[in-house]
């Protein structure tokens, strides 16, 4: 999940050009854990990425799948020296969706916030917070991101819409850098990267909230941490992200940058091992092939649903567990993309693992501006 | 040409007054009238509506000029008068007596009265006492305060025949003096006015329709169609 | 009977022009005023209204500060309130313009990252540059054409004793969306429009949006009771008429003129059709002697009143929207100077208002005509073909009318007395009792002066006796001058008391010898001054001693009120700063410094009811608190309610406030103009506004003089009107009077002696209409000053005859008389004699 942030970016706020006082995702990072879990500024563009796969303690028929993002914006490099408590030089941005396998429905929340004390914020290191904003309109409880000390935990909450989250995870394995050295390339120019790490596999429980009924679930997560300041390449107009999570403990992270043609223009993949290492894939070492289609009633975009993925010889087919996972957001202009859960097959049909899959830049309306 | 006897007060020699139609032609209002009348005369011209009376008067008076023909009072030439020298004319040798009265409603009755006097510019005192003398001789003295609509018709002629005497004008002209009044009120102001012009020596020429009030006059003449007869 | 209306109606126009001209042009002024006022006061309220539209978009609830500005962390409150779909705040900052001080921007701060949608949906091309670009501001395109900006250029502004640079970002059309928006709007960033140019920690709205189908008047109860007393939750609908009413007094006062300007036109309408149709006569009298009834003959002649109108409402309504916007300038700085509003910027007018503008002046134009006609149609036949008489009835109705006119003011008076007094509009209905019971008055005044008059000639006094003959035309002509000069002499007598008291009350309190303020202040009542500055100016040598004036805006809970704070001491002459109506002088500085009292204007005390010892409700941070009220004092400064208190009370109950102006009391020897001087080379490049004491009280009366300019005007029409109506009547009375003319002249008299007659009639009118005037007038001021006044402004003001000035109106208007009579009595003397006993129709 790479470029998710950066295109969200780019249709927000339409930036002119990664200015030179932007920090640059650099291959020799000096990375440090735990203080790199919280904020960057001074990059343009971090985001703290969660989706997992829960299903409910008291009744384990009611499956769900979710997503909670949050998203620094950069605005400017360095902090604003107004006299106001306005004055801010970032922006909170935060997605939450959750779709009700069982109830055929897939719900999404969003806020957008100005990064001021009144309304939002990123913590320093060490804090317990990492992150929070205040609710969308109309609700009180603010959205939160915490260190718990081992791995994150979250809470959500749009009461106009029913929705919550209150989750907390524990790593079954430990953080993997995407990329050699947290160091994670977009497009063929050297500038188009970023420094990315994930958890591929949280243990996750706590609870969740549809339609105002709330549930005591539990399940997996996958967690993706990426910041940067550079832009996608002018012919790219989105990508398809998968993040596979196979029963037998192996992780599949994918990801392909589209042209305007539908063609892949650049392509990575991570392969992590039942104990945790990781081996990075090339464009060649693996291929996938849409063998569905779904059109969405409410932006007419055409977004693939089914596919097969080819890798190192083993075939996987990866099937959308409910066929609207759209989120289309009315804070930002034209912002519409597909993010849902999945199951993994086997090429016998067998189910073999769940995961999440991310298609953006899909439709008319869904173009980055050139 | 009709003669009479004595130095002329008013002359008419040839005297015509045309107006002018739409049609382009020309109404003789008067048609070549000639006369004479010494001092102290009592004229009486008669004729029907439209036969030119108060034309007449009108330029005997000065009010008006002959189209053709001259007008002599005393022997002056109206026609060589500017028109302010034949204002002045009428202000010292004429009065004039209206059909309809013609006095003013905001003035007294001695104020009536004394309005040549004042449009001739005199001070009261010049003229007090000749205003109440007037008043006196018919019979309004005690009303010389009082606002003239309390007057009866023919008090009211009553009056106007002492603005017109208040100057001791050479000629007195009446345009129908008793046409607004009844036959009693008609014959008191007539006897009246004859007496009064007697008395202060002024020729008087009136205009009527009655025969019989024509008939106290020394002369009568007819008016037709613009052209004088004698009865 | 139309083919005749048709065929006639031309002649009669081409006979006699200057008739119809004069119809015409009564009903256009009537029109113009109206319309002109109409398009002002709307106007004033529209601006105030848009400048919120073009920026709030569709709200559905405002919260606003109780005074100007409230804590901002009220925000985050609104948005946690269940209802609300979306709240987005606002900080508000006028600043002037470095190069043109006098103009004023008004500053917008937005959170364009707030969930909201404006009316302006043209998403600026780059939104991090609002943030991060120092200075980012938008401006609409017509204002950047008019100055000459393109985007890109830096745009030096002042707030305060700040000099800050604004870069031009972006052209956004506001006015599309609200075309009364004003062109002077500019759109910035919230943080850099607090930071840069304001206050920080305060902001002045936050607009609301409810989710569909939200109870609104139950939401704005508890949003009210969650935010507290701090601020006060409106409607759109209620902030209008928050404007509404604080502009009430203004609009009603200029309503009442323009009204009394239509009736000055109606009457110009009723003298000339009078005139012309008795020209007619004759044309009537056949009319009716061939078989035409008397409502042919009155729709003929309404018939061409409407023509007419119709006519005076073409002309009456450019001429309108021209006076109006003549004077847009000069009330739009009245309403800011005044009334800390909005400017009028542009001029806008529903089609409603046209159709208002029409139906006056025909409607108009129909009553001022209509008796007239009435009476002429009405006249049997022979009485319209025979000659005219010399006996007119003399008015019987004098008296009656003159008894109905003291019953009328009677009762004006007696309900006054008896009720009226608690309802704040009586004072006009006192002054209308008697601009009406002046025409009732007259003609019975004209009969017993000119019965008294004694004639000793054809002269002057003989014009004046004639006056009472024709009782209707010369009182109606009077009465319209006395009732235009009653307002002449009561406005002008008001204006020049107050100007006297204003005069008294500038030399008491206006004692410092130097006056330091800031550029943007006249717009910006809080816009700061630099403490280090002040401090360094304070101590430059020449100085004696100096006083900081901080004032800020606060509630009282029904109104906002200007709260001044300052160190109480007795200023260096000795005597109180503050003049006091009431209160102890021995005591009060005590009461002030240790009492925590305030001092509060005779304005306020006036119009809220409160004497010394009771207690001023205030609101503030710490919600509402009381404070006694130790004296009363004379403010001229502003219809708005002021008050002071010591500056350490002031700190205590309202936090620090900032500086907004400076006074400097000089040495002896010290020469203010010379220290003015050196302060401005020491402190180049910071924008202050200096002035001397005494260019400080010219400016003061520059604007008072402005503010009543608008009066002035309305004046100037009226009397102009109702000289014309001299000149009417007096032509009326040649053609009327046509046979006393020629008895005149029948004899003896000649023409300059009926010129003179003539003129001296108009004289005559002239001169009743200015006695009665004068009167009226008076009385008009005594009412403006006692009554309305007090009631409406609450002002002291000292009677005060300004001779002069008034003395300069009668000759003015006696000069106008005297012309006015020239032509007619010019027409009337050329009557022949022969006009009498003509015997040919």
């Amino acid at each position: 999940m790479i470029f998710k942030g950066m295109l969200a970016l780019f249709l927000v706020l339409q930036m002119a050009m990664a200015g030179p006082e932007w920090k640059v995702a650099e291959p020799d990072f000096d990375w440090s854990f735990p203080r790199d879990h919280w904020a960057h500024s001074g990059y343009r563009t971090e985001w703290w990425y969660f989706t997992g796969q829960l299903t409910s303690r008291e009744d384990p028929g009611r499956r769900f799948g979710y997503q909670f993002t949050l998203f620094r914006i950069g605005l400017q490099p360095e902090p604003s020296r107004l006299d106001s408590r306005w004055a801010t030089h970032s922006l909170i941005m935060g997605h939450a969706a959750i779709s009700d396998l069982e109830g055929r429905r897939h719900l999404f929340s969003e806020v957008l916030y100005r990064e001021v004390p009144l309304l939002g914020g990123f913590g320093a290191p060490g804090d317990p917070l990492i992150a929070w904003s205040l609710p969308p309109a109309g609700g009180e409880e603010h959205w939160e991101l915490l260190w718990n000390g081992e791995a994150f935990d979250f809470h959500m909450s749009d009461p106009e819409r029913g929705m919550a989250l209150d989750l907390l995870t524990r790593p079954a394995k430990p953080l993997v850098f995407q990329g050699p050295d947290g160091y994670s390339r977009k497009g063929k120019p050297s500038s188009a990267a970023s420094q990315y790490y994930s958890f591929t596999r949280l243990q996750t429980d706590g609870t969740l909230t549809v339609d105002g009924k709330r549930f005591q679930v539990e399940g997996r997560s996958w967690m993706d941490k990426e910041f940067g300041s550079n832009q996608l390449a002018e012919n790219q107009v989105g990508w398809d992200w998968f993040s596979l999570q196979l029963d037998g403990g192996q992780e599949i992270m994918l990801y392909h940058l589209r042209d305007r043609g539908g063609a892949s223009d650049f392509a990575r993949g991570t392969w992590i091992s039942k104990t945790g290492e990781a081996r990075y894939l090339e464009a060649g070492d693996w291929s996938v092939e849409v063998t569905a289609n779904w059109t969405s009633p409410a932006t007419g975009a055409v977004y693939p649903a089914r596919w097969k993925v080819s890798l190192e010889d083993v075939e996987y087919e990866i099937v959308p567990l409910l066929a609207g996972q759209e989120n289309r957001s009315r804070l930002v202009l034209d912002l519409n993309y597909w993010e849902g859960a999945v199951s993994v097959l086997n090429s016998e049909g067998e189910e073999i693992g769940q995961g999440y899959v991310e298609l953006t830049g899909y439709g008319a309306n869904n173009r980055p501006p050139v | 040409m009709i003669e009479a006897n004595g130095s002329p007060a008013l002359t008419f020699r040839r005297v015509s007054k045309i107006y002018d139609q739409v049609s382009g032609d020309g109404r003789f209002a008067l048609r070549d009238v000639s006369f004479s009348i010494p001092s102290g005369e009592k004229i009486a011209v008669m004729g029907r509506s439209g036969s030119g009376k108060s034309t007449l008067l009108h330029l005997a008076a000065g009010i008006d000029v002959p189209s053709r023909g001259e007008v002599l009072i005393s022997d002056r030439n109206l026609g060589t008068l500017s028109e302010r020298a034949r204002t002045l004319l009428r202000r010292r040798e004429i009065g004039l007596i209206f059909q309809f009265f013609y006095l003013l409603p905001h003035l007294s009755v001695g104020d009536n009265v004394a309005l040549p006097e004042w449009i001739a510019g005199s001070s009261p005192s010049e003229f007090k006492g000749r205003v109440s003398e007037l008043l006196e001789r018919v019979g309004l003295l005690d009303r010389q305060n009082d606002n003239i609509e309390k007057l009866s018709g023919g008090e009211t002629q009553r009056v106007a025949i002492c603005r017109a005497l208040l100057r001791k004008p050479r000629l007195l002209l009446a345009d129908e003096p008793t046409g607004n009044l009844d036959d009693e009120n008609s014959e008191l102001v007539m006897n009246l006015m004859l007496e009064l012009a007697s008395s202060e020596g002024s020729t008087l020429v009136y205009v009527t329709h009655s025969q019989e009030l024509a008939s106290l006059a020394d002369q009568v003449w007819h008016l037709h169609s613009g052209a004088l007869e004698a009865s | 009977m139309i083919r005749y209306f048709i065929r006639s109606t031309g002649a009669h126009l081409r006979q006699a022009p200057s008739l119809f001209l004069l119809t015409v042009c009564g009903v256009a002024l009537g029109v113009a005023s109206v319309l002109a006022i109409q398009i002002i006061n709307r106007n004033a309220i529209g601006a105030f209204s848009a400048g919120i539209q073009a920026i709030s978009g569709e709200a559905d609830l405002s919260v606003v500060g109780r005074a100007t500005a409230f804590d901002e962390s009220l925000f985050p409150r609104v948005l946690g309130m269940e209802g609300v779909a979306a709240a987005w705040p606002l900080y508000q900052v006028d600043v002037a313009l470095a190069e043109r001080e006098s103009f004023f921007l008004q500053i917008y701060g937005v959170d364009l990252f707030s969930s909201f949608r404006t009316p302006w949906s043209t998403t600026p091309e780059d939104l991090s540059e609002v943030v991060s670009e120092p200075g980012w501001m938008a401006v609409s395109p017509a204002l950047a054409r008019e100055m000459g900006w393109a985007e890109g250029d830096s745009i030096q502004v002042t707030s305060g004793t700040r000099r800050v640079d604004l870069v031009i970002g972006a052209l956004v059309d506001f006015q599309k969306m609200s075309p009364l928006a004003s062109r002077k709007m500019a759109v910035m960033d919230i943080a850099q429009a607090q930071g840069l140019l304001g206050t920080a920690g305060l902001i002045h709205q936050i607009d609301v949006r409810l989710r569909e189908g939200s109870d609104r008047e139950q939401l704005k109860g508890v949003l009210q009771q969650r935010l507290g007393p701090s601020v006060q939750v409106v409607t759109p609908e209620q902030r209008e008429k928050q404007a509404a009413d604080l502009m009430g007094a203004f609009r009603l006062n200029l309503t009442a003129l323009s009204l009394i300007s239509l009736f000055v036109g109606l009457f110009l309408v009723y003298t000339s059709t009078q005139a012309s149709l008795l020209r007619r006569r004759t044309e009537f009298g056949l009319l009716r002697s061939t078989g035409a009834t008397s409502n042919q003959v009155l729709g003929l002649i309404l018939g061409e009143v409407v023509l007419l109108g119709a006519v005076g409402v073409l002309l009456g309504l450019p001429l309108g929207y021209g006076v109006a916007r003549g004077n847009v300038e000069m009330v739009s700085s009245t309403l800011t100077n005044l009334y800390l509003l909005q400017e009028i910027d542009s001029l806008e007018f529903p089609f409603s208002l046209y159709v208002l503008a029409a139906g006056v002046g025909v409607g108009g134009a129909i009553a001022g005509a209509l008796f007239p006609a009435l009476d002429m149609s009405r006249r049997d036949t022979r009485a319209l073909l025979s000659v005219t008489t010399l006996h007119e009835k003399v008015s019987s109705a004098a008296l009656p009318l003159f008894v109905a006119g003291w019953l009328l003011l009677g009762l004006a008076g007696s309900w006054f007395w008896l009720w009226g007094q608690a309802w704040k509009p009586s004072g006009f209905v006192l002054a209308v009792a008697i601009l009406l019971a002046l025409p009732l008055l007259t003609p019975f005044l004209i009969l017993k002066v000119c019965a008294r008059i004694r004639v000793r000639g054809f002269n002057l006094a003989y014009a004046l006796k004639t006056l009472s003959a024709q009782l209707q035309n010369t009182s109606f002509a009077s009465s319209a001058l006395a009732i235009a000069v009653s307002m002449l002499v009561g406005i002008t007598l008001m204006i020049g008391s107050f100007r006297e008291t204003v005069q008294l009350w500038v030399e008491t309190t206006i004692q410092a010898d130097i006056y330091i303020t800031t550029p943007s202040w006249r717009a910006e009542p809080e816009a700061a001054m630099d403490q280090e500055l002040v401090r360094q100016m304070g101590a430059h040598p020449g100085v004696a001693s100096f006083e900081a004036l901080r004032r800020i805006f606060v509630s009282t809970g029904d109104k906002r009120i200007s709260l001044a704070g300052m160190e109480m001491r007795l200023a260096a002459a000795g005597q109180s700063r503050f003049p006091l109506v009431e209160g102890d002088r021995l005591n009060l500085l005590q009461q002030l410094r240790d009492q925590g009292a305030v001092l509060i204007a005779e304005p306020l005390a006036r119009k809220s009811g409160l004497e010394v010892g009771d207690k001023l409700p205030l609101y503030g941070p710490r919600g509402m608190e009381e404070f006694p009220i130790a004296g009363i004092y004379y403010d001229y400064s502003s219809e708005v309610g002021s008050a002071a208190m010591d500056l350490a009370t002031m700190q205590e109950h309202f936090g620090p406030a900032p500086i907004n102006s400076l006074s400097l009391y000089l040495e002896a020897d010290r020469d203010p103009e010379q220290v003015i001087d050196e302060l401005r080379a020491r402190f180049p490049g910071i924008p202050l506004r200096m002035r001397s004491n005494q260019h400080l009280r010219e400016e003061i009366f520059e604007i008072f003089d402005q503010t009543f300019s608008v009066v002035r005007i309305l004046q100037v029409m009226s009397l102009l009107i109702a000289v014309c109506g001299i000149m009417l009547t007096l032509l009326v009375m040649a053609r009327e009077r046509i046979s006393e003319l020629a008895l005149y002249r029948a004899l003896g008299a000649g023409r300059l002696q009926i010129f003179r007659v003539f003129v001296g009639k108009g004289l005559g009118m002239t001169l009743i209409g200015l006695t009665l005037g004068t009167v009226g007038g008076t009385v008009l001021a005594a009412i403006l000053i006692y009554i309305i006044n007090r009631a409406y402004f609450g002002w002291t003001i000292q009677a005060h005859w300004p001779g002069w000035p008034v003395a300069q109106q009668y000759a003015t208007i006696l000069a106008g008389a005297l012309l006015a009579s020239l032509y007619p009595a010019f027409r009337a003397s050329r009557t022949p004699a022969t006009e009498l006993s003509r015997d040919d129709i």
